[in-house]
């Protein structure tokens, strides 16, 4: 992933190479590495130097003197939940400051057999499975554990979900989609599962095999690629992607949008999945203008707003309907 | 290896990043659509990361803006549908900001202050490990003796910490803070996890 990774991504990497130069040096080929990554995407390197600021910043922390005690300094209003219950906690989700609608909203799960969890419109849910893989549940999905001695099973019932599976040599991960099951034993994957669409794979990192394992049909998807599943017969080839679709499609999981060059019209249907809000374009030829961008996916005024400035159009909003219209006195 | 160059690192921490919020108030009004402050925030500071000296950079100030400036317009010429607001001025810069003030003389205390903060958000194992590696100054490797972890689980406890502690400095800790309590479980699995590894 090059040019569209995310910039909390990036941060999160360059904390991770921050630590590791704290422990000590580097091997040659951890250096390596490092210079690999740096030599990607320029934001690593902005990236690496805040965070090695902040690192040397935190040095300071030895003023704090040996009777520092964090407890004085938490913020009165943070909760402390101490029983797994009340940790169960859905982080508020405001997408009016754009910038602040990147938090997502975490939920940790001690997940019990069988149970389905189920998110609302416009929640973005990260699960923690027992075995220290993850689940990102996008808007209005509901997937079920199936977790036993041999399998990890996954039922996927409707929507949208990231998947990231850490290796156990015991247990492969599967998910069961319509009569396919799909097989991981490590990487990053989404599925996708909506409504009168055909069930839509896309892998990020490792690989994972589609269709009955051992069987002539199974499909093996590696990093890269994505597939389309038909309603029945034998699985398509994967077709690779590039990078900036991969990392566009998945702009979801930090509660956003992203187009390139998409039609208005399919632009409001997105942005339909995640809010009560309905965009309504009243003019044929605005909907087919072309979109590229990346929105907070909670504000569909704030991005109908935005359209219609560049596409000199007028957005009015009544109650829950935003409505985009050509501006009269354009030819 | 220049990964790391720890002279830039100091001359940014002290005359870059304390402009920082400001810089992020001024992205914020104008918030060029389909960019984001922290992706400009992090390829104007690439820049600084790049250049071959900092010497003559008289006015950091002035210069963080105007690179950020840069920034943006190269992205709004990339873009096909781009806010308006992205257009207007790019607001006059007064050099005069880069003098010394006595707010800026203030600003060690208050960030010590914001540093405990940090601190009190992240989740108890990952601040036990950066308490004992910042305030009490020890290694990683008497860390890991210490919380009876492996140093690997250190190191991952340290860098969880770091990015607590850039969420705090950038986005005054709103969406990490509230969310260490509900990580606890996380976390442990962390601690876990490492330990199964060793097992193997």
């Amino acid at each position: 992933m090059s040019e569209r990774e995310s910039s909390r991504c990036i941060e999160a990497t360059a904390a991770d190479w921050i630590a590791r130069l704290d422990r000590g040096p580097l091997s040659h080929e951890e250096s390596q590495v490092l210079e690999a990554w740096l030599s990607g995407d320029a934001r690593r390197r902005g990236a690496l130097l805040r965070a090695d600021a902040l690192s040397l910043l935190s040095e300071s922390g030895q003023a704090l003197g040996p009777d520092f005690d964090a407890a004085q300094f938490a913020r009165a209003a943070s909760p402390a939940p101490q029983t797994p219950v009340s940790r169960r906690k859905v982080l508020a989700w405001t997408g009016a400051g754009g910038l602040a609608a990147a938090s997502l909203a975490v939920l940790v799960v001690s997940v019990r057999p069988a149970a389905a969890i189920t998110t609302g419109l416009g929640e973005v849910r990260l699960v923690t499975l027992d075995d220290g893989s993850t689940v990102i549940l996008n808007t209005q999905s509901s997937m079920r554990v199936r977790y036993s001695d041999t399998i990890r099973r996954i039922e996927l019932l409707y929507g949208e979900a990231y998947f990231t599976v850490v290796p156990d040599g015991q247990r492969p991960f599967v998910v069961d989609l319509a009569g396919q099951p799909l097989r991981a034993a490590r990487g990053t994957f989404r599925v996708r599962k909506l409504d009168d669409k055909p069930v839509d794979v896309l892998v990020d990192q490792g690989a994972v095999s589609l269709g009955e394992a051992g069987t002539p049909r199974a499909v093996v998807m590696p990093a890269q690629t994505r597939v389309t599943l038909p309603a029945q017969g034998p699985v398509p080839a994967p077709q690779p992607v590039s990078a900036e679709l991969l990392s566009r499609a998945l702009a979801w999981r930090e509660g956003r949008i992203a187009f390139e060059g998409e039609q208005l019209g399919e632009a409001a249907a997105e942005f339909a999945r995640y809010s009560k809000t309905r965009i309504e374009i009243r003019d044929p030829a605005l909907a087919r203008e072309p979109i590229t961008g990346l929105f907070a996916a909670s504000d569909p005024a704030g991005f109908s707003r935005a359209v219609a400035s560049a596409l000199d159009a007028q957005a009015e909003q009544q109650g829950n309907t935003v409505i985009l219209t050509r501006r009269k006195a354009q030819p | 290896m220049h990964a790391i160059n720890r002279e830039r690192t100091r001359w940014f921490l002290r005359n870059i990043l304390p402009h920082e919020q400001a810089l992020r108030n001024w992205l914020a009004r104008r918030q060029p659509l389909g960019l984001e402050a922290d992706d400009i925030i992090q390829e104007t500071y690439a820049i600084f990361a790049d250049l071959e000296t900092v010497a003559e950079i008289r006015f950091p100030r002035a210069y963080l803006f105007q690179v950020a400036r840069s920034v943006i317009t190269k992205h709004v010429r990339r873009a096909r549908v781009v806010s308006i607001r992205t257009m207007d001025d790019l607001t006059e810069l007064d050099p005069r900001d880069d003098y010394p003030s006595p707010e800026r003389i203030a600003i060690d205390r208050d960030e010590l202050r914001r540093l405990a903060e940090a601190i009190a958000s992240m989740p108890d194992r990952t601040q036990e490990a950066f308490v004992l590696r910042r305030v009490d100054g020890l290694s990683q490797r008497e860390i890991s003796a210490r919380m009876a972890i492996s140093e690997n689980t250190v190191e991952k406890h340290i860098a969880r910490g770091l990015r607590f502690l850039a969420d705090w400095f950038g986005h005054g800790g709103n969406a990490l803070a509230e969310a260490s309590r509900v990580r606890d479980s996380e976390n442990m699995s962390l601690d876990e996890r490492a330990r199964i590894q060793s097992v193997h």
